[in-house]
């Protein structure tokens, strides 16, 4: 009952200025604002960019002549790279008993025409029949190329949902005709929608026997990116590092030299990924920290004025009987409660700004309870820990000095 | 066994080098029931006696027993728990806080011990109504005259119903006609059993007591008993 009261004179002290109190939450807003942003956004982020790996299985791994590159100097070192060729598919076909699949795949960006309308930039797959087997994706309407197709060099297309909007919508698009680059092409199936992310639709791509794309766009010059389906997860390392010798073997890697070529997992993408947005979290988490304390140290300014201004009151008090930790309470409720509304705007304003970028840039946020968590408990400690010596100062006031405070 | 008892009560104030002796050796002892005013000339100690008794301060030597019990030793909990529960403090500058409404002025000290929302509520209503002010509980100080704003004090100094009422020039701000007000307020409370001391620099106010103490330099100079026929206030 007496922590009750004490609360509600604590409230009723700060409602008296509002917008001195206000004000004083400045710092602590923007704090905590910018914490909860950075920290929805990036879960959103990841949170996307982990969905869209997921379509790769757990056994499926990648290797590409490049396939990561963190720094500068390692994109000058790994350019100097060979691209991976037919041979070194057949090898592994052949020397690998633990792969189960090996897709190799190509890509060019082009120009599709439909009658006479035309899209540019579309990203223009060449890839085998066993692709749709690999990586998860759905067949809408139609089927995907069979290995007949890619043998026979048939000029078949399979699109995405994007270029079946644009070109086919109220149409049926199997069985049309378009142009990819100058060559025509038969629609034989349409892919499921993905959806965009960054602001990317997905959806923007088209699929192509790689016979036949080799034949249009000759050999691609960045090489071949191969997706190999392990036996299963547990042999998914033992995959790997047959791969890995047969493609050194082909690719004459001295022993004591690291490899040429890249290989990825979902796993090892993702791990980088969190490793780089660790270090982004905790840089922008740090700037926040910084005007969170800023914040607290104006919190503390004021309750230093609010205690000084209201001696008298606290002379009053102690005459009618308050002991020190009743007065002590009612400073750090008031403390407690300016950076605690503070908070709460901060974590409002954060999950509103994560939502507008996230927004901007076509992602899914959920409101992160990580991040309400760390918003609630860094204005809670500032309260706590800025408004203890002006609670301190108060409740240890003398009542008779107190009362005769002009 | 008296409701207070003071033995050599000293205070010393250390201004710079030098020492201020506000009190110097008091020895007083009031009953319960009693109606005391102390009087002495501007300096002399009287408000130092006063926060002493009503144990907002400590002495620097010498002991107080209040109710029989020793508060000159006290910290600053228990004596906060005694001014809440034993001493109710009525002030020359009134002491109210500026923002609350006269009925939460007067629950104030019952806040400190917990009383529940209507207990408190119904202790503060029937307090203002003693000083005849039940029409006047929503009003701010700022909003009431100065007689009723000592009154608002009185009832917050009655509310816990406490053993000794303790009034520190409670006329020194009011005009004559207010003033005559709250002492008959006091003297009515006196007539229903209350210890009342009651400092003051007027005669005619300390007439209205049974016993004067005056106080020269720190010191007891004289302790009278007023006899009946010379007593203010009296049908
Ligand atoms: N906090 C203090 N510091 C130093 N000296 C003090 C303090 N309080 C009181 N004094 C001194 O103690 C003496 C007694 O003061 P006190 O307030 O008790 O006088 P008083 O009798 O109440 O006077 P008045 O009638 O003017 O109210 C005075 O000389 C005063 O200057
Ligand atoms: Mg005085």
């Amino acid at each position: 009952m007496v922590i009750g009261s004490l609360f509600r004179i604590a409230v009723s002290a700060l409602r008296a200025h509002r917008l001195r109190s206000g004000l004083t939450l400045l710092g602590i807003i923007i704090g905590v604002t910018s914490v909860m942003t950075i920290i929805s956004a990036l879960e959103g982020m990841a949170g996307a960019i982990e969905d869209d790996l997921s379509r790769l299985g757990p056994s499926t791994f990648i290797v590409q002549r490049i396939a990561i590159i963190t720094s500068e100097e390692m994109y000058w070192e790994k350019i100097k790279r060979k691209p991976i060729n037919f041979d070194a598919v057949e090898l592994i076909e052949k020397s690998c008993d633990l792969c189960e699949k090996i897709s190799p795949r190509a890509f060019q960006s082009s120009r599709i025409k439909y009658g006479d309308q035309s899209l540019r930039d579309i990203f223009v797959l060449g890839a085998t029949y066993n692709y749709v087997d690999i990586v998860d994706f759905e067949v809408a309407q139609g089927r995907f190329q069979s290995y007949e197709d890619d043998l026979y060099r048939r000029p078949v297309v399979f699109i995405g949902d994007m270029i079946r909007e644009t070109f086919f919508e109220g149409l049926d698009p199997i069985g049309k005709e378009i142009k990819v680059g100058a060559n025509r092409y038969t629609v034989i199936g349409v892919a499921k929608k993905r959806g965009s992310m960054f602001g990317h639709s997905q959806d923007d791509f088209v699929i192509i026997p790689l016979s036949v794309f080799s034949k249009q766009f000759g050999f691609p010059r960045r090489g071949l990116s191969l997706v190999i389906k392990a036996k299963s997860v547990d042999v998914l390392d033992d995959a790997m590092d047959q791969v890995r010798m047969v493609l050194r073997a082909q690719r004459h890697v001295p022993f004591d030299a690291p490899d040429d070529f890249d290989i990825v997992t979902a796993d090892s993408i993702l791990d980088l990924l969190n490793s780089l947005t660790k270090i982004f979290r905790m840089g922008l988490v740090g700037i926040s920290s910084i005007s969170v304390v800023v914040g607290g140290i104006v919190v503390m300014n004021i309750m230093m004025v609010s205690v000084t201004e209201r001696t008298r009151e606290i002379g009053i008090r102690k005459s009618v009987g308050a002991r020190r930790r009743h007065i002590l309470t009612q400073f750090l409720f008031e403390a407690l409660a300016l950076t605690l509304s503070g908070g709460l705007v901060g974590i409002f304003l954060g999950y509103v700004i994560a939502e507008a970028l996230v927004g901007m840039i076509d992602m899914q946020i959920t409101p992160s309870a990580l991040a309400i968590i760390a918003g609630l408990s860094i204005s809670t400690g500032t309260g706590l820990i800025f408004g203890i010596y002006p609670a301190l100062k108060a409740a240890r006031m003398d009542p008779i000095k107190a009362l005769s405070y002009e | 066994m008296p409701l207070i008892e003071t033995k050599n009560l000293w205070k010393t104030y250390q201004m710079g080098t030098e020492e201020v002796h506000a009190l110097r050796g008091v020895s007083i002892t009031i009953e319960k029931g009693e109606y005391v005013a102390i009087m002495g000339p501007s300096g002399s100690g009287k408000s130092t006696l006063m926060n002493l008794i009503g144990c907002l301060d400590t002495p620097s030597q010498g002991e107080y027993f209040l109710n029989s019990r020793k508060v000159s030793q006290m910290n600053d909990d228990e004596l906060a728990n005694i001014r809440n529960r034993e001493i109710g403090f009525v002030f020359q500058t009134f002491n109210l806080l500026p923002r609350a409404t006269a009925l939460h002025n007067v629950e104030l000290p019952l806040i400190y011990n917990g009383s529940s929302a209507q207990t408190r509520r119904e202790k503060a209503l029937h307090a203002l109504d003693r000083v005849d002010l039940g029409d006047r509980v929503t009003h701010k100080p700022s909003e009431l005259s100065g007689g009723q704003r000592q009154r608002v004090a009185m009832a917050r100094a009655l509310v816990n119903d406490p053993s000794l009422l303790l009034a520190d020039e409670p006329t020194g701000n009011l005009d004559s006609k207010t003033s005559i007000e709250i002492m008959k307020l006091l003297d009515a409370l006196h007539h229903q059993g209350n210890t009342i001391i009651i400092v003051t620099h007027e005669k005619d106010i300390a007439q209205h007591a049974h016993r004067v103490l005056s106080i020269l330099d720190g010191q007891i100079a004289e302790d009278i008993i007023v006899p009946d026929h010379q007593r203010n206030g009296v049908h």
